[in-house]
């Protein structure tokens, strides 16, 4: 077989070509972060025309915007930027050398880059982009009442990225389950490791289901007849959030993975209750697939008091996971990086999320809020406030391991500080507006509602949270242009991936530390600590009274 | 009885309150960890695992999941359920971007893309039985006063029973996101004594001509629900090819 051979001054077609997991891993993080920022150009749109209500926008343009940032955050940005994460770090946690399928995972990046730019292509197309939601929910999204190509280029594009996002998920949990290192037992994987094979799991058995559904709805939009009867839209939505609810925690697991590793490094201790977690993580896995129709309540076409049931039950395995999490900081000896500072952002606030989470999944609540900004607010508390937080967490503490740089701490903590202010400005306010009858994905509302003042706050919240990650871009920048050499392991950190170079060669690992827990370089530690201080205590004792 | 805005105020007064608990109890008890192991100076702990304990914390749980759901079922059943021989009927037609309400006896109340539309009356203190269906896409029946909405399916009717106890105007709102000007769909109920309610009903139809047209309409509609979905989809059969 002939191999592709790159000039090597081409890097950027180098990260496209390379089929090394860490290259593939950087490039999708790389497209993903970059679809994050224009989805947030999005919102910022989206949000001046609330903040003046009207006349910044056409209602449907605002349509397509909502549309759009929606599908870009979903399907182009938190679900690949986790599985991509997972593609970098899961084969050093684990000590293989290489990923399964590596020209998979580089195919799983085409996809991503290609599914993104055909939805994004909409807006070039003359009657503009999807307006359909993210859900893509029939019949507003059929030929009749969404006619064009921006609709159809959604359709591709959402299958593309879907069907890369299922391919990275193949690699990562064939990698975890069969290229371990020969002491590296499943019960000694890492909690991040966990979290990602969770993930997978959650990839593998429920992404199908969106793609089917789009698949039936393009053959609806073509031939028709295939959605139809009086609950063909029923019928899709059942599909939809077979696929929409585990995405909810592809986009959570990831991120609670991380900021347990680095609640565990910055304490400076053991992960607290390793088995109970990765028992809640598949408890939770499970049982997240059994719990979709709770967004249908209000269709009355599901039976509402299963779902409330099995929705409600999440309670048990979200409690052990965030006793574990601070039963490690029991104890601990805290050291207060920007990682650590995102990872408690990460734990309080993705707690809103998780409360109101619990509300809505009450029928009787949900038949008052549902649609409302107070879903909205609920949604963006799991998946900006939790796990975007979770994310920068994460990259604050990988990020010496990617580049061999440290990221400047400074920067890194004035960050934190104004996008915990920005998000907690512009998403809070959303909970009194649904409250009070605002209803999502409008464009406009009459002044007599009294809401333009909390609107107004939340755009505001919205510049801060823009402001803030221009600090990091700026962050970045500045941290690769003056380097702060990392060394291997600057945070002292406790798996497997802090036993290698920063960043680590093309085969991983030179030579593995022995793994006999879950935290072997602190195994390592500990030890050596024990030594000194017993040969420190054998000179004592030996020593003349 | 369905009582909407009692259910969800009940239910909103136990989960609330322990929402808002939890959240101080698990904040309160992050901070001291905090605090604590900030000034730590001596190893950290090595205990790593307490299974029993976490056990016990996991039945625990467990027993306020099955609390939190028995709450919940009690007080969703009355609201699924629609009553057998209602004061009042109200069939409810959504479309883009309009709403027509019509009344047993023809008469009919339409909003179209309105922020400022007319109420349509309803008596107080009785079960009104709603039934709702759309010509077109999705749409969502939102009464934010009294905490309740429904969705209406193209070719399917949806059957509910609300109940107003304070005379006054409710808003009403298109919940479900349904294209262009989603943002304007909205209409009003006014919600007077059963007597007053009779004497606006009877001088609506005071107009012969145009409850005979509204009649006619909701008579075809009724029958060709389906129908005109099907007609629906060879449209876009045709607009596709």
């Amino acid at each position: 077989m002939s191999t592709l051979t790159v000039p090597a001054r081409a890097a950027p077609l180098r990260a496209l070509a390379s089929t090394d997991h860490k290259r593939v891993a950087i490039g999708a993080g790389a497209v993903a972060f970059a679809f994050f920022v224009a989805g947030g150009v999005l919102s910022l749109i989206m949000r001046s025309q609330l903040a003046a209500d009207g006349g910044v926008i056409s209602q449907d343009s605002y349509n397509q915007l909502f549309t759009m940032h929606g599908s870009t955050m979903v399907y182009l940005f938190v679900v690949p930027v986790g599985l991509a994460i997972g593609l970098y770090f899961v084969p050093l946690q684990v000590g293989a050398a290489e990923v399964a399928g590596p020209r998979v995972a580089l195919a799983g990046l085409w996809l991503l880059v290609f599914g993104g730019l055909s939805m994004w292509a909409g807006f070039l197309t003359s009657g503009g982009a999807a307006a359909a939601s993210w859900w893509g929910f029939d019949p507003l999204s059929d030929s009749l009442h969404s006619p064009g190509s921006g609709m159809e280029l959604w359709i591709f594009g959402v299958v593309m990225a879907t069907a890369g996002q299922m391919l990275w998920a193949g690699c990562v949990l064939v990698t975890a389950l069969r290229r371990r290192a020969p002491q590296m037992t499943l019960l000694r994987m890492p909690v991040f490791t966990w979290s990602m094979l969770a993930t997978c799991l959650l990839v593998v058995f429920a992404f199908p289901a969106l793609i089917v559904a789009l698949a039936l709805l393009w053959a609806q939009r073509h031939f028709g007849g295939v959605l139809g009867g009086g609950l063909g839209a029923v019928d899709y939505q059942q599909l939809f959030w077979f696929y929409g609810h585990p995405v909810v925690y592809v986009m959570f697991f990831p991120f609670i993975g991380m900021v347990g590793e680095i609640v565990a490094t910055f304490s400076g201790r053991r992960f607290f209750g390793h088995h109970a977690f990765i028992l809640a993580l598949l408890a939770f896995a499970g049982l997240s697939m059994t719990v979709w129709a709770h967004h249908m309540f209000t269709m009355g076409q599901a039976t509402n008091k299963y779902f409330a049931l099995t929705s409600t039950a999440l309670v048990v395995p979200a409690g052990i996971e965030y006793l574990d999490l601070l039963g490690t900081l029991w104890r601990g000896r805290l050291r207060f990086s920007a990682a650590f500072l995102f990872a408690l952002g990460f734990i309080v606030q993705f707690l809103v999320g998780g409360l109101t989470g619990i509300i809505l999944a009450s029928p009787p609540l949900d038949y008052g809020l549902n649609m409302s900004y107070f879903v909205v607010a609920h949604f963006h508390y799991t998946i900006f406030a939790g796990s975007a937080f979770g994310l920068f967490g994460g990259i604050y503490y990988w990020f010496p391991k990617l580049t061999g740089a440290l990221l400047r701490e400074r920067l890194g903590k004035l960050q934190f500080l104004l996008m915990a202010i920005g998000t907690n400005l512009t998403f809070f306010p959303m909970f009194v507006l649904g409250a009070e009858g605002m209803t999502r994905r409008i464009a406009l509302y009459p002044t007599s509602t009294g809401w333009q003042p909390l609107n107004v706050l939340a755009t505001f919240g919205a510049l801060v949270i823009a402001l803030s990650v221009l600090l990091f871009l700026i962050n970045v920048w500045v941290s690769l242009r003056s380097r702060e050499p990392a060394g291997d392991d600057p945070w002292q950190g406790q798996t497997l991936e802090w036993a290698t170079s920063s960043p680590p060669p093309r085969h991983n690992f030179d030579a593995l530390p022995p793994i006999r827990s879950f935290a072997p370089l602190l195994d390592a530690r500990e030890a050596a600590q024990e030594a000194t201080a017993r040969a420190r205590g054998d000179v004592a004792e030996g020593a003349p009274a | 009885m369905a009582d909407s805005l009692h259910a969800y105020e009940h239910v909103r007064g136990i989960y609330f309150p322990i929402a808002i608990g939890v959240f101080a109890v698990i904040v309160a008890a992050l901070l001291i960890l905090l605090v604590r192991g900030a000034r730590r100076r001596s190893a950290p702990g090595r205990k790593s695992d307490a299974l029993a304990f976490e056990l016990f914390y996991a039945v625990t749980l467990a027993c306020v999941t099955v609390v939190l759901v028995a709450i919940t079922f009690h007080a969703e059943t009355p609201l699924d359920r629609t009553a057998a021989h209602p004061a009042l009927r109200i069939e409810v037609t959504a479309a883009q971007w309009s709403w027509r309400l019509v009344y047993s006896n023809g008469a009919s109340v339409t909003a179209v893309s309105t922020w400022h539309p007319t109420p349509a009356f309803v008596p107080t203190g009785e079960q009104v039985e709603f039934v709702g269906t759309s010509r077109d896409v999705i749409h969502g029946f939102w009464v934010p006063q009294l905490h309740f909405q429904r969705q209406l399916l193209p070719g399917y009717e949806t059957r509910f029973d609300l109940r107003f106890d304070r005379p006054g105007r409710y808003g009403g709102e298109c919940s479900v996101f349904c294209g262009n000007q989603h943002s304007e769909m909205h209409f009003a109920l006014q919600a007077v004594s059963p007597a007053r309610f009779q004497s606006w009903l009877n001088s609506q139809t005071a107009q012969p001509t145009a409850a005979a047209a509204v009649a006619a309409r909701a008579g075809r509609s009724a029958q060709g629900l389906t129908a005109g979905r099907s007609a629906g989809r060879v449209g876009a059969a045709e607009a596709a090819g």
